[in-house]
C-alpha cells in the first residue's frame, strides 16, 4: 500500500482525488466565512494561519504515498486542531478538553501505527489471531479518529471548543480522512471483506443510533452538532459495511452502489455539517448564547443565517429534495438489496436498514427541536430580540454551502432516476414538483393575509414562562426509551412546618459510554500507572542502573540468539 | 393512467375518513354523519379566513401548502403499472411523508402553543418506532420483487403463491400496525378527540384556520388514501391483471375502512408510553418474517 523508504512520495488516485475535492468544497466557503468570523477577535491571525496549516496537513494525509509522510500528516492533523483550540481560548476547562482530545486520539492512534507498519513492512496478516488483532487495531485506530462509537469520546468535547469554522473542517473533513485511511487499509489487508463488513455494519448502527440519541439531549448547539457527526459517520460506516458484505458475497453491482452511497454521504455530510457549524458560529456571534433554550425567533431577525440553517437542518434530517436524502436513499437501497443475501448477512443488512430508519426519524425529531428553539417563535432573551444579521462574508460562506445542499440534492437525480432494482429517484422532478406545487397551492390560497391572533392557551394570556424547552420536547422519547438511556432526575423539596419553601429539579441524561465504560477504565488505568510511576524515582543513579540492566539484558538476548 | 390515479386519489381521499366515521357511528348504534361530511367541512373551511399567531414566521405560512404538495407527490408515487414523472420508489414515498411531518411539526414551534408542541413531540416520538416497523415491512415486501419499485412489488405480491411464504404473513401483520399509526387512528391516536391534552396528529393543527386548515385536513385524508393503497397493493391478495387488481384494491380499501372502524369501536387508545411497545411487537413479528426468509 505505502512505500516503506525514507523518501517522501506523493500521488493522487481517484480515491484521494475525491477526498481532496471534498476538502476543497468545504475549505473555500470556510475560509470566506472566516474573514468575517475572526474580525475583532483576539489571536485572529494565529487561528487563521493554523487553519491553513490544518488544511495543508489534511492534503498531506490524502496525497501521501509513503508511510512516513502519511504518519507525519496524520499526527499533524491531530495536533494542529489542539493548537487552534488552545490559541482560541486557554482557560482551564478548554486546556482539559485539549488534553483529553490529544490523549484519546493518541492512544487510539497506536492502532493506526500498528496496522500501517504491519502492512508496509511485514505484509497482510495471516492466521486467525493475527487477523483478529489486525482488524481490531485498524477499527480502533481509524475509528477513534473518525469518531465511531464506542471510540468517540473525544469528539463531543473537542468540536464545541474549537472556533466554528475549524469545527466545520474537523467535522466535515478530518473525521472523513480517517475513513479514507481505513478504506486504504481494508483494500490492502487481503482479509475476507465479509469480516470487515459485519464489523463496520455493527459499529455503524451503534454510532448512528447512539450519536443521534445523545444529540437529542444536548443543551448546547455545537455539542449537539458534534454528536450528529458521530451519527453521520455511522451512516457512512453502514454504507461501507454493506459495500464489503455485498462485494464479499459476489454482488458486484450493489457493492459498487453501496460504496457510492458511502462516498456521497461523505461529501453530503461535509457540506451540510459545515453549513450547520458555520450557522452555529453566526448564531453565537449574534446572540452570545450557548444554551439552546435561550435563543428563539432568529429566522425573522437573521433571515440569511436562519434560512441557510433551516436548509442545512432539512438536509441533515434526510428530507427530500435536499442532499442528505439522496445519500440516505442510496444507503437504504444498498442495505435492502443486502438483505437479500442468504443467512446472517441478509439479516444483518435488514437490521441495519431498520437502524437507519430509526436514525432518520430521530434526526427529524432532533432538528425540528433545534430549528424550533433557535429560529422560530418569539425570542426568549433580550439579546436574541436585538440580534442583527452577521457580516457579509459569513453570509456568503453559508449561502455557498446551502446552495450546494440543494444542488447535490437535485443533480444526482440525472443518474439515479433509472437505477435498476429501484423505483428510481428522479430528484429533479421531485424538486420541481414539491416547490412548484407548494407555490401553486400558496397562490390558490390567495394573497389575503391571515388575521393575527394569540396562540391558544386555554384562555390565559401567553407568557414567556409557557415557553417549551428542549428537554420538554424530548420528554416523550426520554420516557419511552428510559430502559435504554437511563435518565436521572432529582427533585429536592425544602419544607418548613409542612409548608413547601422551595422545589429544585435537576434532570440529566448521562453519557453512558463515559459513565459506564470509560470512567472505570480510566480509574483502573490510573491505578496501574501509579504503580509504574514508582520506577521513576528522579534519581540519576537509579536511571543508570536501568540503563546498564537494559544493556546486559540485550547482550544476554544476543548471546542466546534471540535477537 | 397516472393522471387518472392522481385525480382519483386527490378527489376520493376525503371519502375514506368519512366512511370510517359513518361505519363507526353505525357500529356504535348512532346514525352518524354521511361519508361526504369531510367534503362539506373542506367547503366550509375554504370560505373562512386564515389566522396567524403574532410571532409566526414564513414557516407557519408555507407549511400547509407544502404538506398538501407532499401528499399530492406521494399519491403520484403510488403504483399505477405505468411510469410516472416521480418514478414509483417506495423510499421516495417514505421521504415525502417525512418531509410533511417535519413541516407540520415545525409550525408548532412557530406558534409556541404548548398543546401544539405536545402533539408534535408525541407525533415525532411515535414516528421513530413506526419508521423502524415500516422499513422492516418494506424490506419484506421488496425482497420477493428484488426491487423497491412499487410496480414490481405489487406484481410480486399478486397471485396466490406468495401466501405460502410465512414472511408475507408477518409483513401483513406488521404493516397493519403501520397503517393504524400513520392514519392516526385508535389505539395509537384518536382523530375525534377535542381534548387538547390527548392530541397527537391534531395537536399541531390547533392554530390553523380557513384555507390553511383545509389543506392540512385534506392532507390527513390523503394520508389515509396513501397508506391504505399501499397496504392493499403490497400485502393483500389481488390478481395479476391490471383491471382485476384495481377492482380488488378498491374492495380492500373499503374493507380496510371497515376494519379501522371496527378496531376503533372495540379498542381504547393505549397509553402513550405503551405505543413503542406495541409497535416494537410489530417489529418483532416482521423480524421473525425476515429470519424465516433468510434461513429458508
Amino acid at each position: 500500500m505505502f512505500e516503506g523508504g525514507l523518501h517522501p512520495s506523493f500521488g493522487v488516485d481517484p480515491l484521494s482525488a475525491f477526498f481532496l475535492a471534498v476538502l476543497a468544497t468545504i475549505a473555500i466557503p470556510v475560509l470566506i466565512y472566516m474573514r468575517g468570523y475572526l474580525r475583532g477577535t483576539h489571536h485572529g491571525a494565529a487561528v487563521a494561519a493554523l487553519t491553513l496549516l490544518f488544511i495543508g496537513a489534511l492534503v498531506l494525509v490524502v496525497t501521501a504515498r509513503d508511510i512516513l509522510t502519511f504518519l507525519a500528516g496524520w499526527e499533524l492533523m491531530t495536533l494542529i486542531p489542539a493548537g487552534i483550540i488552545l490559541v482560541n481560548c486557554a482557560d482551564r476547562p478548554t486546556r482539559r478538553t485539549a488534553f483529553i482530545y490529544l490523549a484519546i486520539t493518541h492512544v487510539g492512534g497506536v492502532g493506526v501505527w500498528v496496522t500501517l507498519l504491519q502492512l508496509t513492512f511485514i505484509g497482510p496478516p495471516s492466521g486467525a489471531i493475527a487477523t483478529g488483532v489486525f482488524v481490531a487495531a485498524a477499527l480502533i485506530g481509524f475509528g477513534t479518529k473518525a469518531g465511531l462509537m464506542p471510540f468517540h469520546s473525544w469528539l463531543p468535547r473537542a468540536h464545541p471548543s474549537a472556533p466554528s469554522p475549524v469545527s466545520a473542517l474537523m467535522s466535515g473533513v478530518m473525521i472523513k480522512v480517517a475513513l479514507y485511511g481505513l478504506i486504504r487499509v481494508i483494500l490492502a489487508s487481503g482479509i475476507n471483506p465479509v469480516l470487515w463488513g459485519e464489523a463496520l455494519l455493527a459499529l455503524g448502527v451503534l454510532s448512528a443510533i447512539g450519536g443521534v440519541v445523545y444529540a437529542l439531549f444536548q443543551r448546547e448547539l455545537k455539542q449537539l452538532l458534534a454528536f450528529h457527526s458521530i451519527e453521520n459517520i455511522g451512516i457512512i460506516a453502514m454504507g461501507l459495511g454493506s459495500w464489503l458484505l455485498l462485494e464479499g458475497q459476489g454482488q458486484r453491482f450493489w457493492g459498487g452502489v453501496a460504496f457510492i452511497a458511502a462516498m456521497l454521504h461523505v461529501l453530503n455530510h461535509a457540506v451540510f455539517k459545515g453549513l450547520l457549524f458555520m450557522g452555529a458560529g453566526a448564531i453565537e456571534r449574534a446572540t452570545q448564547a450557548h444554551d439552546l433554550d435561550r435563543v428563539g425567533g432568529l429566522l425573522r431577525r437573521m433571515p440569511w443565517t436562519g434560512g441557510t440553517f433551516l436548509i442545512g437542518s432539512m438536509a441533515i434530517a434526510g428530507l427530500p429534495p435536499l442532499n442528505g436524502f439522496v445519500s440516505e436513499w442510496l444507503t437504504f437501497q444498498s442495505l435492502i438489496h443486502g438483505a437479500g443475501l442468504h443467512g446472517i448477512y441478509g439479516v444483518s443488512c435488514a437490521l441495519a436498514a431498520a437502524g437507519l430508519a430509526a436514525t432518520a426519524a430521530l434526526a427529524v425529531l432532533c432538528f425540528v427541536k433545534v430549528c424550533g428553539l433557535v429560529l422560530l417563535g418569539a425570542p426568549r432573551t433580550d439579546r436574541a430580540r436585538d440580534a442583527k444579521e452577521v457580516a457579509i462574508s459569513m453570509r456568503i460562506g453559508m449561502a455557498l454551502l446551502a446552495g450546494l445542499c440543494v444542488l447535490l440534492g437535485v443533480a444526482p437525480g440525472l443518474w439515479l432516476s433509472t437505477l435498476q432494482g429501484t423505483g428510481g429517484l428522479p430528484a429533479v422532478w421531485v424538486f420541481i414538483l414539491i416547490t412548484g406545487l407548494t407555490a401553486l397551492l400558496a397562490w390558490v390560497r390567495g394573497a389575503r393575509t391571515a388575521a393575527p391572533a394569540p396562540a391558544w392557551t386555554c384562555g390565559q394570556t401567553v407568557q414567556p414562562s409557557f415557553d417549551w424547552t428542549s428537554s420538554g420536547f424530548t420528554k416523550a422519547l426520554r420516557l419511552s426509551w428510559q430502559w435504554l438511556i437511563r435518565p436521572q432526575n432529582e427533585v429536592a423539596v425544602v419544607r418548613s412546618h409542612a409548608i413547601v419553601r422551595s422545589v429544585t429539579y435537576r434532570g440529566d441524561v448521562p453519557h453512558l459510554f463515559d459513565t459506564a465504560l470509560y470512567s472505570p477504565l480510566i480509574k483502573r488505568a490510573s491505578v496501574w500507572t501509579g504503580q509504574i510511576r514508582r520506577l521513576q524515582s528522579g534519581s540519576l543513579r537509579t536511571y543508570s542502573i536501568y540503563l546498564s540492566a537494559l544493556v546486559v539484558f540485550a547482550l544476554a538476548l544476543l548471546r542466546l540468539g534471540l535477537l | 393512467m397516472t393522471l387518472l390515479l392522481l385525480s382519483a386519489g386527490t378527489v376520493l381521499a376525503p371519502l375514506l375518513p368519512g366512511t370510517i366515521q359513518t361505519l363507526k357511528a353505525r357500529m356504535q348504534g348512532r346514525r352518524g354523519p354521511s361519508p361526504l361530511q369531510p367534503y362539506r367541512e373542506l367547503r366550509r373551511l375554504w370560505r373562512k379566513s386564515r389566522v396567524a399567531p403574532a410571532e409566526a414566521s414564513m414557516v407557519y405560512r408555507v407549511a400547509p401548502p407544502l404538506v398538501a404538495a407532499c401528499a399530492v407527490c406521494a399519491i403520484l408515487v403510488l403504483p399505477t403499472g405505468v411510469d410516472g414523472p416521480l418514478g414509483h420508489d417506495v423510499l421516495v414515498l417514505v421521504g415525502l411523508l417525512a418531509l410533511a411531518r417535519f413541516a407540520i411539526t415545525l409550525t408548532s414551534w412557530d406558534t409556541g402553543s404548548g398543546f401544539a408542541l405536545m402533539g408534535a413531540a408525541r407525533d415525532l416520538t411515535i414516528a421513530v418506532s413506526v419508521e423502524v416497523l415500516l422499513v422492516l415491512c418494506l424490506v419484506l415486501a421488496a425482497l420477493p420483487a428484488g426491487s423497491t419499485d412499487l410496480n414490481a412489488m405489487t406484481a410480486a405480491a399478486s397471485g396466490t403463491s406468495i401466501w405460502f411464504t410465512p414472511a408475507h404473513w408477518c409483513g401483513l401483520a406488521g404493516f397493519a400496525l403501520v397503517a393504524i399509526a400513520e392514519t392516526g387512528r385508535q389505539p395509537i391516536d384518536n382523530p375525534d378527540t377535542h381534548l387538547e391534552l390527548t392530541m397527537i396528529h391534531e395537536g399541531p393543527l390547533l392554530e390553523y384556520a380557513g384555507r390553511d386548515l383545509a389543506y392540512v385536513q385534506w392532507a390527513a385524508a390523503a394520508r389515509h388514501w396513501i397508506v391504505l393503497a399501499l397496504t392493499a397493493t403490497l400485502f393483500l391478495p389481488h390478481p395479476a391483471d391490471p383491471l382485476g387488481s384495481a377492482a380488488a384494491i378498491a374492495v380492500w380499501m373499503g374493507a380496510a375502512c371497515l376494519g379501522l372502524a371496527f378496531i376503533e369501536t372495540m379498542v381504547a387508545k393505549v397509553r402513550l408510553l405503551r405505543v413503542p411497545v406495541l409497535l416494537g411487537a410489530g417489529s418483532a413479528i416482521a423480524l421473525i418474517g425476515l429470519l424465516s426468509r433468510a434461513f429458508a
